[in-house]
């Protein structure tokens, strides 16, 4: 709803990044660690990570703040490691916005286009339209400290697309806001990134954020990008442990890996699709909604226990379930039927299909 | 306010002010009454005794304010202070913004540090002793001369000291920290994203600079202006010493009305002369700025209404801003070192005065010679030997307890009654709490002496501390008001939900977490009484001599090496005074 098609960003493909092996340390810690990532034209490109993962020092250098140790930046095939911030070209929204607050909504917005010497005519009319499209014509004259969150988050996209850069950097834009806003305005960011086809490297520690707006996501970790992948692959098939539990809850069993044989804990016989080839000890993964609980004793491929808790969370029912042996699991159960659950202190099994498991290694 | 308010009766303080005013004075406003009585007594009714003997009362008659209006030598008088003060003003603010600027924005820390220590070191030095370093630097026998001699640039010594010129220096000096501190506290609040978001928009360092921090950071500005520019109008010390006594400032004329022809009438028209231009130059400023935001007494955001400014200089400075992107393309980087070096150097001569007066004092020769030919402590014997320097300085440490006791007891309940009172009328208390640092010194002093003169208590210590703790009293309001503010108010009242009465929560939330401010205050106080001169002029009417006075006497006098050590010695004081309030703050903050 923000914003119009523009012509110029949608007909001409630019906007492709390349980040290629970038070290940044400040003392002896290393914020950045060999960060590699292709981004091309009109990707969606979250940076997902803990803080202190060194994502927003990646974005800042992208931007032009922080100048790598080593490395290379690329847009559009050209060099910018080294250029300064103002001739990047590249629209950036910063955490809380960063409104000039001695200026208003109009003298905020034209000022990328002030700051490139347009002429004042064209400048007008620029700042109109976009004001038009971001619904913000009638509070042009306000200043940031009048308006709500949701309205200045409004200015700074209108400030930073004004002047039709082909990348936008987002900072955890919708850090500040309450959680029903955040939802709303993440929409409101998608739909913008499908009508305007701008590449958008996006920032945030939010997993939901991340999963619900991304045509890709880069897991960072300490400095280093774990994992690249589509959403559905970052869930499904996580690359490694931080991954796995970092992006949604997951249940992680200590299992023995001998000769293709998958033993649990109590020695149980378990199912996962993918293992590694050798033998070791490792870490199945399986994710609560994957986890059935059935009442049926007997079944072999599977962990046999009782349930201890339920927690009712309106759509669905989250159990607890615990083996002789102490190992706990959570079970998360869609409320969809009338179907009676378990009660506490049933005897269950606990199973999985195959395919909805990752051994992975510590 | 509503987030400090916190009511003994346990309400919840989420009314707004508006309400809260309207229901009247709570019990914590009766802490300003002992306060607010002595300030009344020692301060408001001293001015108002010297406006009426400026009107001759009994005979009132403006027959004076008319002769001072008329008379060439007055009119000259008062085009010398403004042409001074005007001057200085200028300088110092030429030379403290980039300062300013560094020590919010520089990346390197040991500058910050090292700026920080040349700006509140030398603020916190007496002027006398400053004043003093001047002397040694430029007068005929001094350092500068001493070096260009040996350079053999020139022949024989040329006057530097005693004219228009050593005044502007030695004052511009003084008052740098005083430019600085208000411009570093505005500046301190701009977001350093707003800048980043200025580059990333198109914006290059220059362009940057001149759009966004420079037009954020003029409320600062304005402050120190203001408050440099009125404390310049009533400076004494060092235009008596280091100027000509053919180009006298109104503070000169007052004394030598004063006390050298008894003539009070003049003196005290013309007290009022300076008394009226200072609060008619703060009234057209608080036009613009609110100054008792500045001094941590209103909670309202710094910048948010300051920042409607008149539209014209803001564009103008976006004019500026856009042809200096235009600029950016052609000219290479600078490397941004330029004010870095610029503030270093800066930093350095504010602090050099001090360090030559320190590192002299520890010569072993009779006169300033620079380098000194040898090291000794013959100064500090001499200090310690002679009986006149000890008494004097047991009479300072005595006077300035009793006025730190003063100023500590009435000034806590003062802050704590402005921070947590709610009375009709709290502007009017924090203008009347606040003036005696504001008004100039030399006015208050000779005013407070008719009202000590007709009690008897003139030349007496305790007279003397009387007016000392009026002058210390804001000192003390402001650093304990500071503190109040931070003590969160969720601490007491979970304290009360433990089941601490309010006596109990007092003692046991209250006063630990406020303690550390309570003896930096003291502190502070204590080194402002230890250091004054003005008052000592006036009310020790020449029968008690402290330390700075038995200095001023003698750099009168002739400039004797001895003064060197006492003067190290007080800036160690004013050293240590800091190291301990740091060291306090950083514990609090653990």
């Amino acid at each position: 709803m923000l914003m119009k098609a523009g012509l110029t960003s949608a007909d001409v493909k630019t906007g492709g990044i390349v980040l290629h092996s970038l070290h940044k340390r400040y003392g002896r810690a290393t914020a950045v660690d060999s960060v590699s990532l292709t981004i091309s034209p009109g990707e969606f490109v979250s940076l997902l990570g803990p803080s202190g993962s060194g994502k927003t020092t990646t974005l800042m250098m992208i931007a032009g703040f922080e100048l790598p140790d080593s490395g290379q930046i690329l847009l559009d095939d050209k060099d910018i490691t080294r250029l300064p911030p103002h001739r990047r070209e590249l629209g950036v929204i910063f955490q809380n916005y960063a409104l000039f607050p001695h200026m208003t909504v109009a003298e905020n917005v034209a000022y990328p286009l002030r700051m490139r010497r347009m002429p004042k005519a064209e400048i007008e009319t620029r700042v109109h339209r976009v004001l038009d499209q971001v619904h913000l014509t009638a509070l042009a004259s306000r200043y940031p400290h009048q308006m709500s969150g949701g309205q200045q988050q409004r200015v700074a996209i209108a400030r930073a697309m004004v002047f039709e850069p082909p990348v936008l950097l987002l900072d955890e834009p919708l850090g500040a806001l309450d959680r029903k806003l955040r939802q709303h305005l993440r929409n409101e960011i998608k739909t913008l990134h499908k009508e305007v086809g701008k590449t958008m490297i996006y920032v945030t520690h939010d997993q939901d954020e991340a999963l619900a707006m991304s045509d890709r996501i880069a897991v960072m970790h300490e400095g280093r990008i774990r994992q690249v992948s589509a959403p559905q692959d970052i869930y499904r098939r996580p690359a490694d442990l931080f991954v796995a539990s970092f992006v949604g809850e997951v249940n992680l069993i200590p299992v023995k890996l001998r000769s293709g044989v998958l033993q649990g804990p109590g020695g149980e016989d378990l199912a996962a699709a993918r293992r590694p080839e050798a033998d070791m000890d490792a870490t199945l993964c399986v994710r609560p909604e994957h986890l059935r609980l059935d009442k049926a004793v007997g079944n072999p491929r599977g962990v046999q226990g009782r349930i201890v808790d339920m927690t009712f969370i309106g759509d669905a029912t989250i159990v607890e379930f615990r083996t002789e042996y102490g190992l706990q699991l959570t079970s998360k159960v869609l409320n969809v039927s009338a179907e009676t659950l378990p009660g506490i202190g049933d005897a269950c099994v606990a199973s999985w299909v195959a395919n909805d498991a990752s051994v992975l290694k510590e | 306010m509503a987030r400090t308010v916190i009511l003994p009766t346990g309400n919840v303080p989420s009314e707004s002010s508006a309400v809260a005013h309207s229901v009247g004075p709570t019990p914590w406003a009766w802490l300003l009454l002992p306060g607010g009585i002595f300030l009344a007594l020692l301060f408001l009714v001293p001015l108002a005794g010297l406006l009426m003997l400026s009107l001759g009362m009994p005979n009132w008659t403006f027959a004076r304010f008319v002769r001072i209006g008329g008379d060439p030598v007055y009119l000259a008088v008062l085009r010398t202070t403004l042409q001074i003060s005007a001057s200085v003003t200028a300088l110092a603010l030429v030379l403290g913004y980039p300062m300013a600027y560094s020590l919010t924005t520089s990346k390197s820390s040991s500058l910050r540090t090292f700026l920080l220590i040349a700006v509140v070191l030398p603020y916190f030095t007496s002027v006398l002793v400053r004043t003093f370093a001047w002397i040694v630097l430029l007068g005929r026998g001094g350092i500068i001369n001493d070096l260009l001699l040996k350079l053999g640039l020139i022949s024989q010594p040329i006057s530097m000291l005693y004219n228009r010129a050593s005044v502007i220096i030695g004052m511009t000096q003084i008052v740098l920290p005083l430019m600085i501190l208000p411009m570093y506290t505005v500046m301190s609040s701009i977001d350093e994203k707003l800048l980043r978001a200025a580059r990333a928009n198109g914006a290059s360092p220059i362009a940057a600079f001149l759009t966004v921090f420079l037009p954020l950071s003029l409320p600062g500005v304005m402050a120190a202006v203001l408050l440099v520019f009125v404390n310049c109008l009533g400076f004494y010390i060092t235009p008596a010493l280091l100027g000509s006594l053919s180009d006298f400032t109104i503070t000169m004329q007052i004394y030598s009305e004063v006390v050298d022809h008894l003539n009070w009438g003049s003196g005290s028209a013309l007290s009022i002369v300076l008394l009226v231009s200072v609060l008619a130059t703060l009234w057209i400023g608080s036009r613009f700025f609110p100054i008792n935001k500045l001094l941590g007494l209103s909670d309202e955001k710094t910048g948010q209404d300051a920042v409607a400014s008149p539209r014209t200089r803001k564009q103008w400075l976006m004019h500026l801003g856009s042809a200096a992107n235009v600029l950016d393309r052609w000219l290479p980087s600078l490397g941004g070192y330029g004010v870095s070096i610029v503030s270093s150097l800066l930093g350095t001569l504010l602090l050099l005065p001090i360090l030559v007066v320190a590192y002299l004092s520890f010569s072993s020769s009779a006169f300033f010679e620079f380098p000194a030919p040898g090291y000794s402590l013959h100064n500090y014997q001499a200090y310690i030997s002679d009986s006149g320097w000890i008494n004097a300085t047991f009479t300072s440490i005595r006077v300035a307890l009793m006025a730190t006791s003063m100023a500590m007891a009435l000034g806590a309940t003062l802050a704590f009654g402005l921070a947590r009172g709610r009375i009709p009328g709290r502007g009017a208390m924090v203008a009347l709490v606040l003036s005696p640092i504001i008004l100039p010194t030399i006015v208050v002093a000779i005013a407070t002496y008719f009202v000590l003169a007709r009690v008897g208590l003139q030349g007496t210590e305790f007279g003397l501390a009387l007016g000392e703790a009026v002058y210390s009293i804001p000192y003390v309001v402001v650093l304990i008001v500071a503190n109040l503010r931070d003590l969160n108010p969720a601490y007491e009242r979970a304290a009360r939900s433990l089941g601490a009465g309010p006596g109990a929560t007092f003692r046991t939330i209250t006063i630990p977490l406020i303690t550390p401010a309570f003896i930096v205050a003291a502190f502070f106080a204590f080194l402002h009484s230890f250091d004054d001169v003005v008052y000592v002029l006036f009310l020790g009417i020449g029968v008690i001599t402290t330390l700075p006075m038995l200095m001023w006497q003698s750099i009168s006098q002739g400039v004797d090496p001895t003064i060197s050590a006492v003067a190290t010695l007080q800036v160690l004081l004013a050293a240590a005074v800091i190291i301990v309030s740091a060291w306090l703050r950083r514990r609090k903050s653990v």
